[in-house]
């Protein structure tokens, strides 16, 4: 499907990666919302997920580790009209930038956060992220992890239970496609959490 | 005849000492004096030992002085640690028995608790302080009451009933204390203004319109100045959950072009660190505006210091350009405030303002800055991008590539953290990531041609240089105007990155280099140091916490008292 939004720059993500769903995903929203690439702005985040800023032809930011929620924010109150929506993983918006992601919560403001959680840090080859399970023995835990995993779900409810929060796997593509849009036409803050496993290094986890 | 004089209240936090020094600066200001306040406080909000002194001239005054010619103890007792700034003129009041207290100064009783009762209000301390000195001075009191009846509202009539007992008070008891002051003067209308909302000004003033900040004293002052502004000014101005959402939330806004400042301290500003960085790769440009305190670490949060002049020139991971200015009074706090965020636009890469306690939060009378003209400049904005646009083209010969912001057509390209081509994909081709370093340090040398001179002061035919920067500018100028020293130019290094190229052949025409700086190290002089052959003759410090004071000065650069 040729799409104005498809950047010259060809997917580096590994064969079969989950990532290439959120992509697609986006891609459909932003056509179904008759959405130009000048109207959208994403704000990435560092790790596998936030290299879509390459994938996208769009205003975009691809920020620090961790920051891409203040960034977008910046952007969405410094020009209300854009589409904003943020691109990153369970490292970056659970960890690095938790209290980034309370903030927005708290704020309601209009963007979209989409979090790739494959439970644990790819992109620097596979260590703990922030919701990988009590136990799991990673390169960095080797002895198995001593923290409980958050849910991002339940926490951003727990602190606002107006926003749009919700959690989608996968294993079930159109549920995805379906969350991304809802989330994007939702006028608010929304965060979707999309479980997905790493094909590189998610076996750590079920070994 | 004294052609300047000081005045000090002290006391416990919350009886009012600033709000009182402040209108007594203001009355000065409306009989045409110039005025130079300085406050000093303990990081709490009740209690301790407050003090609030206004130094005042019929001409320019430049800083606040050491020596005290009036001193009020609000409280019993406050005046004992001031005791080495009075002098055989200095009178000292307060409502207490001074038991012959170790200094030549005149203590003189003030019945403070009987005026206080006879108004029937306790929180009128201040304004009797107010009401001896307007006597003792002769000022107009037709200038207080207007003063006091829009500072206070409600309390208004208490309040001018207190001034006017303590007046006739010190006109039945303090007659032989009258001082006539020489050569006052009417000059052009005059506001109080702190360093602070000097840069807050200066920043609307250009075109600054998102501003925000996490509080840390000593920057907070311009966070709430600003607040207040958009009240009614096109300004944004947030206050989020730390400096890291300040610092990105800026970023942020900036791309999506908004003329955007943040402000803290040290302690802020390491937090905003990294996105320096990101600002320097990405090329947005934006203000950060930097109060110093003392460090490390927490420090001492309401005392001043210049110890972070090699942070700030040095911020930020890996090498991009970036501009570093520092304003040495209250004017050029206004004036680098509107300088900085053009420079920003125009270079699109990262400005820091460093400031100081002293200078952010002492008061001083200023022009007033709202009738300044607005001073925008877009920089290179590409108003009508074509297919294909590349935001990072390299074929500038400044450095400076065109920019869109979000919702133009045609404009779009990725702002990157990463290395990244002419439109912002990211990169690892070594050419690309070497043309784009030299592309962005060509902003050096255009930055270079944008930045404010040096300033040289004093007489032709000096042998020797003070060299200074920011907020020391005040107590040296001070003393070189009340005590000529011929034999002494000072130079007030205003832009301390890019280091100004003229500065070799300036300081190479004197025989003797003094640098005075209020940090432990000698931080300008490594600076310059790693610029130049740079050798000063001596080096002064002072890292208490306490600014320099123009006597001071005169007796460590001279030797003499």
């Amino acid at each position: 499907m040729a799409s104005t939004f498809r950047s010259p720059v060809l997917p580096t993500w590994c064969p079969g990666c989950n990532n290439y769903l959120v992509l697609a995903g986006l891609e459909k929203a932003f056509q179904s919302q008759k959405l130009s690439p000048s109207q959208v702005a994403i704000a990435y985040d560092i790790g596998c997920a936030g290299n879509m800023a390459d994938f996208i032809k769009c205003y975009g930011v691809h920020t620090l580790h961790g920051r891409s929620i203040p960034v977008a924010m910046g952007l969405k109150i410094a020009n209300p009209k854009l589409t904003v929506v943020v691109v990153g993983g369970d490292g970056g918006i659970y960890g690095e930038g938790l209290n980034h992601l309370v903030s927005a919560v708290r704020m309601d403001i209009d963007i979209t956060v989409l979090v790739s959680n494959n439970y644990l840090y790819s992109l620097t080859t596979g260590q703990t992220s922030p919701t990988s399970p009590k136990g799991a023995k990673t390169k960095s835990t080797p002895l198995g992890t001593a923290s409980l995993p958050i849910d991002g779900v339940s926490l951003v409810k727990s602190i606002n239970p107006k926003v749009l929060a919700k959690s989608v796997d996968c294993q079930s593509p159109p549920s995805v496609i379906a969350a991304i849009e809802e989330g994007i036409k939702h006028p608010g803050f929304a965060l979707l959490d999309i479980s997905q496993f790493c094909l590189a290094f998610g076996k750590q986890l079920v070994g | 005849m004294t052609n300047f004089l000081s005045l000090k209240f002290a006391g416990p936090a919350g009886m009012g000492i600033k709000s009182a020094g402040q209108l007594f600066s203001r009355a000065l200001i409306a009989h045409g004096f110039s005025v130079h306040d300085y406050n000093e406080y303990p990081s709490l909000v009740r209690g301790g030992h407050n003090t609030y002194q206004v130094s005042f001239s019929s001409q320019k005054i430049f800083s606040p002085h050491y020596s005290v010619d009036y001193f009020f103890s609000l409280a019993g007792g406050h005046w004992q640690e001031h005791l080495k700034e009075f002098s055989g003129d200095t009178l000292v009041f307060g409502d207490e028995n001074f038991n012959r207290p170790p200094s030549p100064a005149k203590f003189i009783s003030l019945p403070i608790k009987q005026i206080i009762d006879s108004v029937g209000n306790s929180l009128v301390v201040n304004t009797v302080c107010l009401g001896v000195i307007a006597f003792l001075l002769e000022l107009d009191t037709d200038i207080f009451t207007d003063l006091l009846s829009s500072q206070y509202g409600k309390l208004a009539e208490v309040n001018l009933n207190a001034f006017h007992r303590a007046y006739d008070y010190a006109k039945n008891n303090y007659s032989p204390h009258i001082r006539h002051l020489s050569g006052k003067k009417l000059r052009s209308p005059q506001i109080l203004v702190d360093g602070n909302e000097a840069f807050g000004w200066g920043f609307l003033k250009g075109g600054g319109d998102f501003y925000a900040a996490y509080p840390m004293t000593p920057a907070t002052g311009a966070l709430h100045f600003l607040a207040e502004k958009q009240k009614d000014h096109s300004i944004i101005v947030l206050h989020p959950e730390d400096e890291l959402a300040v610092a990105n939330i800026g970023a942020g806004a900036a791309v999506a072009g908004r003329r955007v400042a943040v402000g803290t301290s040290g302690g802020g500003f390491v937090l905003m660190d990294e996105t320096i960085s990101f600002c320097g790769i990405a090329e947005i440009g934006m203000v950060y505006y930097l109060v110093s305190r003392p460090g490390p670490a927490t420090g001492l949060p309401t005392w001043t210091s210049q110890g972070d002049l090699l942070h700030a020139v040095h911020a930020g991971h890996g090498e991009f350009p970036k501009v570093v200015l520092a304003p040495g009074n209250q004017e050029e706090s206004f004036a680098f405030g509107q300088l900085a965020i053009n420079l920003a636009v125009r270079l699109q890469t990262p400005v820091v303002v460093v400031s100081d306690k002293f200078l952010a939060e002492s008061s001083a009378s200023l022009p007033n800055l709202s009738r300044h003209k607005t001073v925008v400049n877009q920089g290179k904005r590409e108003i009508s991008p074509k297919p294909g646009y590349r935001r990072y083209r390299l074929d500038v010969p400044d450095g400076i590539s065109p920019y869109t912001i979000p919702g133009q057509s045609d404009g779009e390209f990725l702002s990157n953290s990463y290395e990244h081509d002419e439109f912002g994909f990211a990169t690892e081709d070594s050419v690309v990531a070497a043309s784009m370093n030299e592309k962005r340090f060509k902003k050096n040398a255009t930055a270079r041609r944008l930045v404010p001179q040096d300033l040289l002061f004093g007489p032709k035919g000096a042998s020797k240089l003070i060299v200074s920067w920011g907020s020391p500018s005040g107590p040296i100028l001070e003393m070189l105007n009340r005590r000529p020293l011929p034999e002494y130019n000072f130079l007030q290094v205003r832009t301390l990155w890019p280091v100004s190229a003229r500065l070799p052949k300036i300081i190479g025409r004197y025989r003797q280099i003094i640098v005075v700086e209020n940090n432990q190290t000698g931080q300008l002089s490594a600076l310059l140091k790693s610029q130049f052959s740079f050798a000063p003759h001596r080096q002064i410090n002072k890292f208490d916490g306490r600014p320099y004071y123009p006597e001071e000065l005169y007796h460590l650069i001279t030797g003499q008292k």
